[in-house]
């Protein structure tokens, strides 16, 4: 089908009406275009990119550099080769390179942001088709590659120290070598510890992985049972704090973590994803579905305490087992130890993969935030939010299909046929 | 409360008003008119059968042509001669139409509207009489609807509804002929209002006012209140003027998708059209003349002018550049060389940029929080783009009230409007697939007995 010509024109207008002659009611137009709108959210997005500059020193502003240069380049090739017109390609093609920057560590080697770029551009949104017809949020997709391709480079920066990810200390911020680090002994929490001396960065275990190690006692070091009071004479109100091992939780609301470029620093994730609700650009029922989905599951998702010597204890309903004080810290520790206020606030969000309507846009946050936080505990899959952001991207045109509002004049009942 | 408030509908926005240059500017009549092309009819089925010849000299408010079925009886606007009979073109709601059009020329000089004496009763006589006595004046229904009012009240009244609405929302920017009319004959236009509620026998009668605009309507609040019509003050969210959106927030009742609001049993009637029933009937002034909104940024000078039917919409504008508009910017058309008619309530010459050309759609989902019919306009467009009829059946492509927001809000300049529109009209044109088979000869569809 096509537009319908407007009636024709008398046969002497002149050439200006002619001009005039695609212009259709209304004749007033609201001022936001697609452009702007890539180029706000691009905006909102430098936030937890200049946080992660911050916190991570000029190997976080090269891994930036290189992947926006990476996605302009491969989007440039790609229509300069199959001669397709690039329709809104320059500014979407810079937000897809920033969001990928914010899914990558700092300290990854030169090659991974392109390769990850390449697959963004390319694969995921160039052969679907460009801007409003890719299924999956492209820098995700980039991300997924790059997990899958190079898995050491992107999980061991230090061969010698499994697990252990570097962060800048709180005196060499920005100037620091991100590359430049050393383990310190009594660790008391970023803010507390300037640099080691002779170096600028501190090697720190991931949260996730703390977290993790309650669960499967690879190292004895993380064991939740080591120091758990048993037996009949437990003091009463003395809880097993296993949670005693993580860093303080105001250093995840800061940023002071190992992590991924843009995921740790929460303050301004959020920040900056509230101005997008602001601006309208994000319902803020997405957001919000996903996390409280996250936070539900979180609550009542029993897991399983491993410690020394084979000694397991189940915890059904984590949230209230050991009082709502330490199940409340619990939920927290898990929602800011991962990424999933990066993903909450900006992968979810991209308009193209996720449902129209409001009502679709709260089951998919529902079903993000349910699914990252199963991932997160019960599989050992890298970046789960992430790839459950993916995995409910796929589900994005069933979800449209279904939910479908009550068209104005039809009832429920005729919701089906209200032709 | 003088003003009573009311009720919401989801979707819609805040347009911008914009109607700063001529909310305070009185109607005036305008200055020079030179030629008039009368159009016989406002639809192209309409047809009147003419009663003057060419060079004949007419006076004003001369019948010139009489109607035939279906049509309305059309009245010299000013004094002249017929030079000619030819084509104008009118606007319609599907955009340009050509009507046969009376030519006069030598034109006596427009005149202000004349307060009249009346010299009916109405009050005296029986409402079926009074039903009678709308016919013959040249007036047509409200809005850009071309049935003849006397048709419209016979179509209303056998329907048995039970409210009627006088729509002065008028909240499309720009434009303030309603608003104008109603500060400066407020009281005809109540006791027109009045006058067609008897006549349809409806005990609820409403109007409808922005509620920025209340203050100046203090003249009308003393014959509303002895009429016993009621005065509501909505808020101006667009598209509240839309029939069907009046008609939700007054009653709660929702129009069926592809009928009208008299199916839920509410009668909506603009101001003009009861400005002009009270003239006709009381004062035996025939419809001739309406008030029309000049503006718009390029536009020579603003204004509310009170213009015959027949006058060329560009010569409101002369000399402004394209695109010059018949209508509010929401839901106007192009004006071309149509003329003056009762459904011309505003000439704009804006300053709209040159049209962008529209990139593909990114799945924002503005169209769909804001479209009044909750409407799923970007599945709707993929439906359009795809050619998908029965999709677009089944998404409720005939629920839309063709207000023109998904077309404002989208980022990538789609004329999504224009697009759902004629999916409307195809999807009410082509029958189901149910209705086709039922209505196929039985040997076609493999059941038949032979």
């Amino acid at each position: 089908m096509t537009d319908r010509a407007e009636p024709s024109l008398d046969a002497a207008a002149p050439a200006e009406m002619r001009r005039f002659a695609a212009i259709r009611a209304p004749f007033v137009r609201a001022p936001e275009r697609a452009r702007t709108l890539f180029l706000v959210t691009l905006g909102a997005a430098c936030g937890p990119l200049l946080a992660g500059v911050a916190l991570f020193g000029y190997h976080a502003a090269m891994v930036a550099a290189l992947s926006v240069t990476g996605c302009i380049v491969a989007e440039q090739l790609y229509y300069r080769v199959t001669r397709a017109p690039a329709l809104l390609g320059r500014s979407h093609a810079c937000l897809t390179g920033v969001l990928l920057a914010l899914t990558l560590p700092a300290f990854v080697p030169w090659y991974v942001p392109l390769v990850a770029a390449a697959f963004a551009i390319i694969v995921a949104k160039a052969v679907f088709g460009g801007v409003g017809h890719f299924l999956w949020q492209p820098a995700l997709v980039g991300r997924l590659a790059v997990a899958v391709l190079f898995p050491v480079a992107l999980t061991m920066p230090f061969p010698s120290h499994r697990n252990a990810w570097p962060v800048l200390a709180r005196d060499k911020l920005l100037t620091g070598d991100v590359m430049n680090v050393r383990r310190v002994q009594n660790y008391k929490g970023w803010q507390k510890t300037p640099a080691p001396p002779g170096a600028d960065a501190l090697l720190l275990n991931q949260p996730t992985t703390i977290l993790n190690g309650l669960m499967k006692p690879a190292d004895p070091a993380f064991s939740a049972l080591a120091n758990l009071p048993s037996g009949p004479d437990v003091v009463p109100g003395a809880k097993p704090t296993a949670l005693s091992q993580l860093p303080p939780i105001s250093d995840l609301l800061y940023g002071g973590r190992p992590g991924s470029l843009g995921e740790t620093c929460a303050v301004v994730i959020v920040i900056a994803g509230l101005y997008l609700v602001y601006r309208n650009y994000v319902k803020w029922q997405l957001p919000l579905a996903f996390l409280a989905s996250a936070c539900c599951v979180l609550a009542i998702a029993p897991i399983c305490l491993a410690g020394p010597n084979q000694v397991t204890k189940t915890v059904w309903y984590p949230l209230v087992a050991e009082g709502l004080d330490v199940g409340f810290v619990y939920v927290s520790y898990q929602i800011l130890s991962c990424e999933l206020l990066l993903a909450a606030f900006f992968f979810a969000t991209e308009m193209t993969s996720r449902p129209v309507t409001t009502g679709g846009q709260v089951i998919f946050g529902l079903g993000c935030g349910a699914l990252a936080m199963l991932l997160k505990l019960y599989l050992d899959v890298p970046v789960p939010c992430f790839m459950a952001v993916l995995a409910m991207n796929t589900l994005t045109p069933a979800i449209d299909s279904i939910w479908r509002p009550r068209v104005f004049g039809c009832g429920w009942i005729r919701r089906r046929q209200p032709g | 409360m003088i003003f009573r408030r009311y009720g919401q509908f989801t979707g819609g926005i805040d347009l911008p008003d914009e109607k700063d240059a001529t909310l305070e500017s009185p109607i005036v009549p305008w200055r020079r008119i030179e030629r008039l092309c009368v159009p016989l009819g406002r639809g192209a089925s309409a047809s009147a059968h003419l009663l003057v010849r060419p060079a004949q000299r007419v006076s004003a408010g001369e019948k010139i042509a009489a109607s035939d079925a279906g049509g309305a009886d059309v009245f010299a606007p000013l004094a002249g001669t017929v030079a000619s009979l030819t084509k104008a073109s009118v606007v319609t709601g599907e955009g340009l139409a050509s009507v046969p059009a009376v030519e006069l020329t030598d034109l006596s000089a427009p005149s202000p509207i004349m307060p009249l004496s009346p010299t009916f009763d109405w009050r005296s006589v029986s409402p079926q009489t009074l039903r009678g006595q709308i016919g013959g004046g040249g007036l047509t229904g409200p809005g850009s609807s071309p049935l003849p009012l006397e048709v419209w009240v016979r179509k209303a009244f056998g329907r048995k509804c039970r409210t009627l609405v006088l729509n002065a929302m008028e909240n499309q920017p720009y434009v303030t002929a309603d608003h104008r009319l109603l500060v400066e004959h407020g009281a005809e236009v109540i006791r027109g209002l009045a006058m067609l509620g008897t006549a349809l026998q409806i005990r609820s009668v409403l109007l409808a006012a922005d509620i920025r605009r209340i203050d100046d309507y203090r003249e009308i609040i003393g014959p509303a209140r002895m009429y016993g019509i009621e005065r509501i003050a909505l808020p101006h969210k667009y598209p509240i003027g839309l029939p069907p959106m009046l008609t939700k927030v007054l009653t709660r009742r929702e129009m069926p998708p592809g009928g009208s609001v008299m199916d839920v049993g509410v009668v909506i009637v603009d101001v003009s059209t009861c400005f002009a029933l009270y003239r006709w009937v009381v004062c035996g002034q025939p419809q001739t003349h309406r008030v029309a909104t000049v503006a718009g940024e390029r536009a020579p000078q603003c204004g509310n002018f009170w213009i015959p039917f027949g006058l060329a919409c560009r010569t409101l504008v002369a000399g402004a550049q394209e695109p010059i508009i018949c209508g509010g910017p929401m839901d106007a058309v192009r004006c071309g060389s149509a003329v003056a008619t009762a459904a011309t309530n505003a000439v704009l010459a804006l300053d709209a940029p040159l049209p962008a050309p529209p990139g593909p759609c990114i799945r924002c989902g503005w169209c769909t929080d804001h479209c009044p019919a909750r409407l799923n306009v970007a599945a709707l467009n993929d439906a359009f783009e795809l050619g998908l009829l029965q999709r677009a059946r089944r998404l409720g492509a005939r629920a839309c009230v063709e207000c023109g927001v998904c077309s404002y809000v989208c980022p990538a300049r789609l004329p999504l409007t224009a697009r759902v529109k004629q999916l409307k009209r195809t999807v009410g044109r082509v029958p189901t697939n149910r209705a086709a088979l039922a209505s196929m000869p039985k040997d076609q569809t493999g059941r038949g007995e032979s």
